[in-house]
């Protein structure tokens, strides 16, 4: 079991990929509604891994993954990302995130694309 | 996936996001280079596109990401032209409002096919055929007395 940190502005998504982590046995350890918060959040709780919106206020989610990696260059962060984002998907990659999921979530590709992020990082 | 509690979230939610983006789009008019209210909507037609994909509220989806995407042209060259393309904002928030209601009114999707849905696309289809505006020369500062 991973403990995960959900990183989203929008309660809805927060609520619905912690249905789908949690499905899946693992533990959602916090939650994060900015960029801000999902640095601070990572700092204090420690997670296995992070999942990151793209789009958020304060400070955005590829920007949150560059303050995240100064601190924890083996951090664990996959983006969610929206169809027609992927120039930002490539900026978050190339900031150290390892991976993405696509909106809307499909359970099984969320689950695989998280299972084997975990598994690479062990 | 029960999606029923997700549809209700997703009325309160989208709700509180057209609040947000009728306030900032009141703020944008008034200061048309205004990079916060420009950033809130576009976030806010993000974030509604992306719940009512998650739930296949097709034509929720499209309007979000049509205004979403005029947005984004808004946020390249820097701030909102006034007379059509303003007008267009202020439909695509009505349209989004409606759609809302409809889908508060009914628990279900709204019609794929709903008339001011088609209407604000096809609106904005016209747009964007349009030459863009020119850029805004710079404001004259008042001198200080």
């Amino acid at each position: 079991m991973a403990r995960i940190l959900v990183a989203d502005d929008a309660s809805f998504m927060r609520q619905m990929i912690r249905e789908i982590i949690e499905a899946e046995g693992h533990e959602v350890c916090g939650e994060a509604s900015d960029g801000i918060e999902a640095v601070e959040q990572w700092k204090e709780l420690g997670p296995d891994l992070c999942t990151m919106d793209i789009v958020m206020p304060r400070r955005s989610g590829i920007d949150a993954v560059r303050g995240i990696m100064e601190l924890d260059p083996a951090a664990c962060i996959v983006m969610c990302s929206a169809l027609g984002q992927e120039t930002l998907v490539n900026e978050a990659l190339q900031a150290g995130a390892k991976d993405f999921i696509v909106k809307p979530f499909k359970p099984t590709s969320v689950v695989e694309t998280l299972n084997r992020v975990l598994e690479k990082s062990d | 996936m029960d999606l029923s509690k997700y549809r209700t979230l997703f009325v309160e939610e989208a709700t509180e996001h057209l609040s947000e983006m009728s306030r900032a789009l009141l703020a944008l008019e008034k200061e048309p280079a205004d990079a916060e209210a420009i950033d809130l909507i576009f976030r806010m037609a993000h974030g509604i596109k992306g719940m009512a994909a998650s739930l296949e509220y097709a034509s929720v989806t499209t309007v979000a990401h049509t205004l979403e995407d005029r947005m984004a042209v808004i946020r390249e060259r820097g701030f909102a032209a006034a007379g059509g393309e303003m007008a267009l904002l202020f439909r695509g928030l009505e349209t989004l409002e409606a759609l809302v209601a409809c889908a508060r009114e009914t628990g279900d999707a709204p019609p794929e096919e709903h008339p001011q849905a088609l209407a604000f696309c096809a609106a904005s289809r016209d747009l964007a055929a349009e030459p863009e505006p020119a850029p805004e020369a710079p404001k004259k500062k008042a001198l200080s007395p």
